[in-house]
């Protein structure tokens, strides 16, 4: 660690950042006027919380284009048990949710074609397409990204981030640290219990080779508690879209879950999500819901559609349809109960070998099942990603399932989470207007 | 010259449930005969099969997942698998697990089914894991079947699948020597994927005493991919005046298991699986399978590497821009050529070939 | 007229193309026409034709290239059109680089090296996004002929993104982006773009190396010349008779086998 990246990051991001961000947030909270873009004739006046996520974020990748040389860098995969790198002082960057955010910012064929240029085919996923564009040719609509010292790649969500991380080991050639998570069918045997325990226990050392220092129990603890505190808000929050209305819908969810995936472990992430709650409370004792009339409740399931939030939102809203309830936020909420401040690594193994994208396609069938009932939904939209084969197999049958046990439609909408060259306007457009009518009758 | 008389896959599932076996029939890629032959039950792959009308698959899985599990899944539908008293599905990639897990709770086919889980790594708690996940499918057989075979017979059926798998590496180094062609020779190996090992070795060495002639003129090549379909592009390549020399393929020279060394029967099935050669799917690095590759050229005078690869799958796209690359810059060519298991051999793909030879001069 | 000397014939999908060298390697006579299924009687035809030139076909060595390529008899020896075209595009322009075949069925990238020999190559893959055939197929929804379509899209001063690579996605695309009064040239324009990033990302994936040749029939629209030079810096060059490159280098191969032997 050098001492002019260290004085750099200080004046940057604590300083000039922290201050430049907090004062923009601040007006932003304090302004009458709405900066929405999202059309407010039918949905709700945008949460006030949004300033906050936007300030989270932009210090977020404000910090990790700084962190180089100042702090120990990791990327690491979703799913990933990141709480010992947290405990570690490390930044911690989620390919993933940057792939998201290229996303949304309509980046994503200009960063994935520098990938496909190199030879990487589309048919392998969009994230990780657009992650290794961004490697390859610095683009990134945060300005720039920081170099990791260490990868950590754990096979909970899928086998692709097994492959796509073996590329950037070979590319940056920086430790990789692999937590295997056998699938789980049913119960988790011991012996994969006990594999993954043991591999986050071989970790540590790697991880603290790489920062240069030791880990402590007590620090690995509280990050731990914090990590659990905020998953546990997290899942409050969600459960508050079963009131009628629904005071946020999925895609707010959407916009608000960057915090809980990315900063999982810090004290501000837990200060965030208890403010946002408590905002969601006092819509709820106004009666004010996501619409400004819902007379529909919808399920999503998999991954959003990053470049068509607003659309999608829009289009549903204008017809009074909610989206309240989804698999996708539901994952980083419903492992909460797990975590055991006082057993760190056996309760981490639990916790990252039970997330829904490493357990069988009924478990995810009886997640909407119990949603559906629980929210008192309508219908369901299951996006069957192109780039998300874990997510996707399985959709044709559990939308069969929903159709005939609650005599509700689900649509089954092919599109791809990141990249728009696999959304056909015209043919999703089509779509939903036949589902539309399926749910009025 | 000719191949000795191979039983097909029909007349070895018939002969062997005649004489009261039992047949399971397993997905790509590794698995461990041994366990299975001692409680004798037969292991019959299913590498898709080609050509398979694949709509009855397509009710259950979406178009961007391979030909091998939408075939694999509509022959299942279709009754090709009728015969198999279990269906064991090892969890070799996203779609393959996607393929167990709805076979397990939407589909419901007759047989059982069993899951695999195959390690990423080839550290200590690999072996451990793996070694436990054997002894899980041994408790599980032996509920379905009734028998506990002791650690002796599981040693002995070990030790036949091992010297199978000798005389299966001895046909790959003297390949060119058996006077076998492209095609015959991946005839011959491919039966490794059903025939009862004892089957295996007698044909084998019928093969491998046969007396030596010159080995077949043409451009060395190296085949690399998940399997050489359809079946015909070996004959091409003959035509084309190239001999395929070694291959890193995931039906035939990834599973090259050399014998293992611990006395403990579910140990040493690991150890086997665990020391194979360089395979994505267990997460081998970049750097192995380029160091691997170079080998098998630099001991067999491979002048290029065709890689030949079944349309979306991940684990071998994300490798090949880097590895091509590699192997490039130390000297070794690659072509990259995408196949689909229900399409015939395409002009494009014997142009692609064809180019790539006429590089190589 | 000079003695022939070696004989070429590309037998593609759609046209079958034959060439006539002399002993200096200069293209001397063609021929080209549609592609009959029977290839046989198509080749006892041309050796008729060639006989009416004044000179016996079938007394001259002969390489065969395109798909057919296996279907010709007559031929000594079959060469796949990769190396054909970078033989004749090498002659015909006097230097190797980077040569870019657009046909309707397929599209190919080929590094030409020093001594006109293949460096590395690389093909669309299996839909027809890379190829002729998308502008084809889309462009017919618009009712622009086919060889007006590059002059076309050239004058539209605006240019709308075609998001699909897709034949059939695209077509339904563009019925949506009519249906909203989108004007038909910007969408012509958006639809070479497309194809342009298809090939251009074919380009960078074997590694562009100047300088940059056209060739096969799709070159003959304007657009997508000036648009491969504004995707990637280079101006492009092409040699007289695009379509007949695989042919003419086919009859190189057979004049120097002819004069090795």
């Amino acid at each position: 660690m050098s001492v002019s990246a260290t004085l750099k990051y200080m004046v940057n991001v604590n300083i000039i950042g922290k201050t430049a961000l907090g004062w923009q947030r601040r007006r932003a909270e304090h302004s009458t006027f709405s900066s929405s873009k999202w059309r407010t004739d039918i949905l709700s006046e945008p949460l006030r919380i949004g300033a906050r996520t936007k300030e989270l974020i932009s210090l977020h990748y404000l910090a990790g284009r700084y962190a180089n040389g100042h702090r120990p860098v990791a990327w690491v995969t979703s799913g990933g048990p990141v709480e010992i790198l947290q405990a570690l002082g490390y930044y911690v960057l989620y390919p993933e949710n940057h792939g998201a955010l290229c996303g949304a910012r309509r980046a994503v064929v200009d960063i994935s074609t520098e990938a496909e240029n190199a030879g990487y085919s589309r048919d392998i996923c969009s994230y990780a397409r657009t992650d290794i564009g961004s490697v390859l040719s610095g683009k990134t609509p945060v300005g720039k990204l920081p170099k990791p010292d260490l990868l950590l790649a754990c096979t909970n969500i899928c086998q692709t981030v097994l492959h796509w991380y073996r590329v950037l080991a070979d590319h940056f050639n920086v430790p990789l640290i692999l937590i295997d998570t056998p699938f789980v069918y049913d119960e988790a045997p011991d012996h994969a219990i006990k594999f993954v325990r043991r591999q986050l226990e071989d970790s540590i050392p790697v991880s603290e080779q790489v920062a240069g220092k030791t880990l402590e129990y007590k620090k690995l603890q509280e990050v731990l508690q914090l990590s659990k505190d905020a998953t546990e808000l997290w899942l409050e929050i969600m459960g508050r879209g079963k009131q009628h209305p629904a005071p946020l819908s999925v895609f707010d969810q959407f916009i608000h879950m960057a915090p809980i995936v990315e900063m999982r472990g810090l004290k501000t992430t837990v200060d965030f999500y208890s403010q946002l709650l408590k905002e969601l409370d006092e819509r709820i004792s106004k009666g004010i819901g996501a619409l400004k009339k819902e007379r529909k409740r919808l399920l999503w399931d998999n991954l959003p559609i990053w470049y068509r939030l607003r659309y999608l939102s829009e289009y549903l809203a204008e017809r009074g349809i909610a989206v309240v309830a989804s698999t996708y936020t539901n994952a980083w909420g419903e492992l909460a109960p797990l975590i055991n401040v006082d057993k760190p690594l056996d309760s981490m193994a639990r916790t990252y070998l039970y997330p829904i994208l490493n357990k069988g396609t009924k478990y995810k069938l009886n997640t909407m099942r119990r949603m559906v009932e629980d929210f008192d939904l309508n219908g369901v939209i299951l996006h069957s990603d192109r780039s998300c084969k874990p997510y996707s197999i399985g959709q044709v049958d559990q939308r069969n399932r929903l159709i005939k046990e609650y005599n509700i439609p689900a649509l089954l909408l092919e599109a791809d989470h990141d990249d728009p060259r696999a959304y056909a306007e015209e043919q999703v457009a089509s779509r939903l207007a036949a589902f539309m009518e399926m749910l009025e009758d | 010259m000719e191949l000795p008389a191979i039983p097909n896959r029909i007349e070895t599932i018939t002969a062997f449930k005649q004489n009261s076996g039992m047949i399971a029939a397993v997905l790509p890629i590794h698995y461990p005969r041994s366990l299975f032959r001692a409680f004798d039950v037969l292991p019959v792959e299913v590498w898709g099969p080609p050509g398979t009308d694949v709509s009855h698959g397509g009710a259950h899985l979406q178009p961007y997942v391979c030909s091998i599990v939408h075939n694999a899944l509509s022959f299942l539908k279709k009754g090709g698998l009728d015969l198999a008293d279990f269906i064991a599905v090892p969890h070799t990639c996203d779609s393959l697990q996607g393929f167990g897990s709805i076979l397990l709770d939407f589909v419901k086919p007759k047989q059982s089914i069993f899951p695999l889980y195959l390690p990423r790594g080839n550290r200590p708690e690999d072996l451990r894991f793996l070694t436990e996940e054997f002894r899980q499918l041994y408790r599980h057989l032996s509920g379905l079947t009734g028998k506990k075979p002791s650690e002796e017979i599981l040693l002995r059926c070990i030790r036949r699948e091992e010297k199978a798998d000798d005389l299966l590496r001895q046909l790959y180094e003297k390949r060119q020597k058996v006077s076998l062609s492209n095609y015959s020779f991946y005839h011959l190996v491919r039966t490794r994927e059903y025939l009862p090992a004892e089957t295996f070795i007698s044909i084998a060495e019928k093969v491998l005493s046969r007396k030596g002639f010159d080995n077949p003129k043409g451009t060395a090549i190296i085949l690399s991919g998940i399997v050489p379909e359809p079946m015909e592009v070996l004959t091409t390549i003959t035509e084309l005046g190239a001999a395929v020399v070694a291959d890193d393929l995931a039906c035939c020279g990834r599973r090259l298991y050399a014998s293992g060394k611990s006395e403990q029967p579910f140990r040493r099935m690991a150890e086997r699986i665990l020391n194979a050669p360089p395979d994505p799917t267990r997460g081998n690095s970049l750097e192995e399978r380029k160091q691997y590759l170079l080998r098998l050229a630099d001991q067999t005078d491979a002048r290029g590497v065709v890689f030949y690869d079944v349309k979306f799958c991940e684990p071998e796209l994300f490798d090949l821009p880097r590895l091509r690359a590699k192997l490039k810059a130390a000297g070794l060519p690659s072509v990259q050529i995408e196949i689909d298991l229900n399409d015939p051999l395409s002009n494009q793909i014997v142009t692609r070939i064809g180019a790539f030879l006429e590089i190589l001069g | 007229m000079e003695e022939v000397k070696a004989l070429g014939i590309d037998v593609g999908s759609t046209t079958v193309k034959l060439t006539a060298v002399d002993a200096q390697g200069k293209l001397i006579w063609h021929h080209l026409e549609g592609a009959d299924p029977r290839v046989e009687d198509q080749v006892d035809h041309f050796f008729n034709l060639m006989r009416e030139h004044g000179f016996d076909g079938k007394e001259l060595p002969m390489v065969a290239t395109g798909y057919g390529r296996n279907l010709v008899e007559q031929a000594e020896k079959k060469v796949t059109e990769i190396t054909c075209h970078a033989t004749g595009v090498y002659n015909q322009l006097g230097h190797g680089g980077t040569l870019v075949d657009i046909g309707g069925q397929d599209s190919k990238v080929i590094i030409i090296g020093e001594n006109s020999q293949v460096v590395d190559f690389a093909m669309n893959d299996k839909c027809a996004a890379g190829t002729g055939r998308f502008l084809e197929n889309t462009a017919g929804r618009l009712r622009v002929p086919l060889d007006r379509m590059g002059v076309e899209a050239l004058s539209a001063a605006e240019e709308v993104a075609i998001s699909s690579t897709c034949t059939v996605f695209a077509e339904s695309e563009i019925i949506s982006m009519i249906a909203h009064g989108v004007e038909v040239n910007p969408i012509l324009k958006g639809l070479h773009r497309s194809l342009i990033l298809r090939i251009v990302a074919m380009i960078r994936s074997v590694g562009l190396v100047p300088p940059l040749m056209l060739s096969g029939g799709v070159v003959k629209n304007p657009a997508i010349r000036e648009m491969i030079t504004q995707e990637l810096g280079e101006q492009v060059t092409m040699p007289e008779y695009p379509q007949l490159m695989g042919a003419y280098g086919a009859a190189l191969i057979a004049l120097k086998n002819s004069n090795r032997a």
